[in-house]
């Protein structure tokens, strides 16, 4: 018991973490009671499925200094999982009355594809959802790590890997509807999507699902395993010659990165409504960069933060000024490389309370 | 560093060795598998068991782009022994170093840990490292952005699992062991400084600490005192020689004062290959070494 309270005390100091206690709560029982229009709800929803994202690529680049510019594939990926499910639990209620998909129908296939079998049940999905991404990541990860690809080069395939599988996913013949994807859902689990309930339902889990992934990788930044990660991302051959086998390490922070995107990407899509290949543009994964480095890298905490900065700051830009979105995100992107090379909350926490 | 001086006679700098022209058939390695015959138990036998060695080096050759960095260099350590390397820049110790610990593959020949059968240049660097061999860089190497104790924390000997990492703490016994480390290297107080603020001698010393509790049977030690005053030389020369007798210990050196102040047995390398084995003195009065340092 001791030894736990030992361990909470290792990732954080008792006053932070009743601070996290106080914003998890007000997030959580306040916001969904406040009175705010569902569509902010939803919204807040969206932007915490963003935050797990950037908590997850914290995790690889923070700490183990692995810049991954294509972690849109695995966010996409668990969001088609959940898309399967949420597309085949409307059951006949589609546009031609049928018990396929609407577009298989449009392509007038005749059966399911063996891949959509059983994704009518949703705990298959979910482990659908956490199992693919993480095993596009475990093979990828143990070609490039076992070939010691590292810093720019590696970006650069993470890259190819997401725009490869973009153009996959935009074929008709892949099975996943092509460039318009999967949408029109009606229900999740029995629950109608349109419902309010059902949306603060959704915005519910996600935070939830952002405090514990952040919870779990602070865990393993504050364990010897971080120790590990920062001596693999500040001299990985010396760490070799302390006899470690650093391939391990990143090949496990890696998976388990993109197993929390690819959550992340399935607590989106009911939100959202649609999943489709644009998910995987490789800029949708640069923006994702973006974000860490906007909130602070090697601070967990900082990269959520930035997500939801840049991407409140994109939801006012595409209403206010739509063409001029993209010149602020390369403006912003700029600012904070020259001038907060720590982040915003990295540069506010003087401290370093939530650094390690 | 004085190797443009016009009279190197007069210098006791090493001669430099002009590389010789490639010849003509250059072998240009790949990747090395394939290429050199496996270690055979008849041959690891023949090595091993006729001394009390710990580390043999057999019959290795490095070449890189047809410059023989190593020629056909046999080397064995004696248990518990203190040798000093020296030689002449381009000798080859470094690259010696090299292919003990893994960082280069030879082109031919064997290094074996007495004890286990495999051959050393067959496995990663981090395999060799828990079979029991440690090295200290010639630069210091250690984790500039982590403090002294994780410095030594990470090298501690022990599982390397990752499992290990997320779950395992540090036993009192190895917290124990760190504090104990800390003041062999006389950086009692300074554990949770980063390393990164260490002078020069203290990172020296630390990246010796981490050798320390990596426990190793063969501590390899690349110029230990290079950069040091000479109070932290003197200070040096007395921990390596407490640390011979239980491990083997080699030190790559260039300054004389020192390899007297520490070894009983001096090797000298001259183009990749031993050239004179012995006492200091011994090495010393051999005209042949005396010609490779010297140029006379």
């Amino acid at each position: 018991m001791s030894a736990l309270v030992e361990r909470l005390r290792e990732m954080h100091s008792p006053r932070t973490w009743l601070v996290l206690g106080i914003v998890f709560l007000a997030l959580v029982a306040g916001v969904p009671f406040s009175g705010a229009p569902d569509y902010v709800v939803t919204l807040l929803g969206k932007f915490a499925c963003y935050g797990m994202v950037a908590v997850a690529m914290d995790l690889i680049w923070g700490y183990a200094g692995i810049l991954s510019l294509g972690h849109g594939v695995f966010f996409a990926l668990g969001g088609y999982a959940m898309g399967m499910y949420l597309l085949l639990s409307i059951g006949e209620q589609g546009v031609y009355r049928s018990k396929l998909p609407d577009f298989m129908v449009f392509l007038d296939w005749k059966e399911l594809p063996w891949f959509w079998r059983g994704m009518d049940d949703f705990g298959l999905a979910l482990v659908v959802a956490l199992v693919v991404p993480g095993l596009l990541a475990w093979v990828f990860g143990w070609f490039a790590f076992r070939s010691r690809i590292k810093g720019v080069y590696f970006s650069i395939i993470t890259q190819a890997l997401t725009f490869a599988l973009m153009l996959l996913f935009f074929r008709n013949d892949t099975g996943f509807g092509g460039n318009n994807g999967l949408t029109n859902f009606k229900q999740i689990y029995g629950y109608p999507l349109a419902d309010p309930s059902t949306k603060a339902g959704l915005y519910v889990f996600s935070v939830v699902f952002l405090f514990a992934s952040y919870l779990l990788c602070r865990f393993l930044v504050t364990s010897r395993l971080g120790r590990i990660l920062r001596a693999i991302r500040d001299a990985e051959g010396r760490l070799m010659f302390s006899g470690y086998d650093p391939k391990r390490y990143k090949l496990f922070v890696w998976v388990l990165s993109a197993v929390l995107c690819g959550v992340a990407g399935a607590l989106y899509v009911p939100q959202v409504g649609i999943i489709n290949p644009s998910e995987m543009q490789p800029s949708n994964s640069v923006e994702m960069a973006i974000w860490v480095a906007v909130g602070g890298r090697s601070t967990l905490l900082g990269a959520a933060v930035g997500a939801l900065l840049v991407n409140a700051g994109k939801s006012w830009f595409t209403v206010a000024v739509p063409e001029a979105w993209l010149y602020v995100l390369g403006a912003i992107f700029i600012v904070v490389t020259l001038f907060l090379p720590r982040g915003v909350v990295g540069t506010l926490d003087r401290k370093g309370s939530l650094s390690t | 560093m004085a190797s443009s001086a016009p009279d190197l006679s007069a210098v006791a700098e090493p001669a430099r060795r002009a590389p010789e022209a490639p010849p003509p058939a250059s072998k240009k390695r790949l990747s090395g598998f394939g290429k050199k015959p496996k270690l055979d138990d008849a041959r690891y036998d023949a090595l091993v068991t006729k001394r009390k060695a710990s580390l043999v080096v057999d019959n290795v050759s490095v070449s890189f782009d047809g410059f023989k960095a190593l020629n056909q260099l046999t080397l064995v350590l004696d248990e518990g022994e203190l040798r000093c390397l020296i030689g002449p820049n381009g000798a080859g110790k470094t690259t010696l170093m090299d292919v003990i610990t893994g960082k280069t593959k030879p082109d031919e020949g064997h290094v074996l840990l007495v004890g286990d059968r495999r051959d050393l240049t067959e496995l990663s660097e981090y395999e060799i490292v828990r079979l029991g061999i440690g090295r200290k860089f010639q630069r210091p190497t250690v984790f500039l952005g982590h403090t002294v104790f994780e410095n030594l924390e990470l090298s501690l000997a022990g599982d390397r699992g990752v499992f290990r990492s997320i779950f395992g703490r540090l036993t009192s016994s190895e917290k124990d062991r760190i504090a104990d480390t800390l003041k062999t290297i006389g950086l009692t107080g300074a554990g949770a400084r980063r390393a990164g603020e260490l002078s020069h001698g203290q990172k020296q010393w630390l990246e010796i600490g981490m050798l320390l509790v990596q426990d190793p049977r063969v501590l390899l030690v690349d110029e230990p005192v290079a950069g040091m005053t000479h109070e932290e030389t003197e200070r040096t020369a007395e921990l390596l020689t407490s640390l011979a007798g239980a491990r083997t210990v080699v030190v790559v050196e260039h300054d004389m004062d020192f390899v007297r102040s520490l070894a009983k047995k001096v090797t000298v390398l001259h183009e990749g290959s031993v050239l004179a084995e012995g006492t200091l003195d011994q090495v010393k009065a051999d005209p042949r070494v005396v010609e490779v340092y010297l140029g006379e």
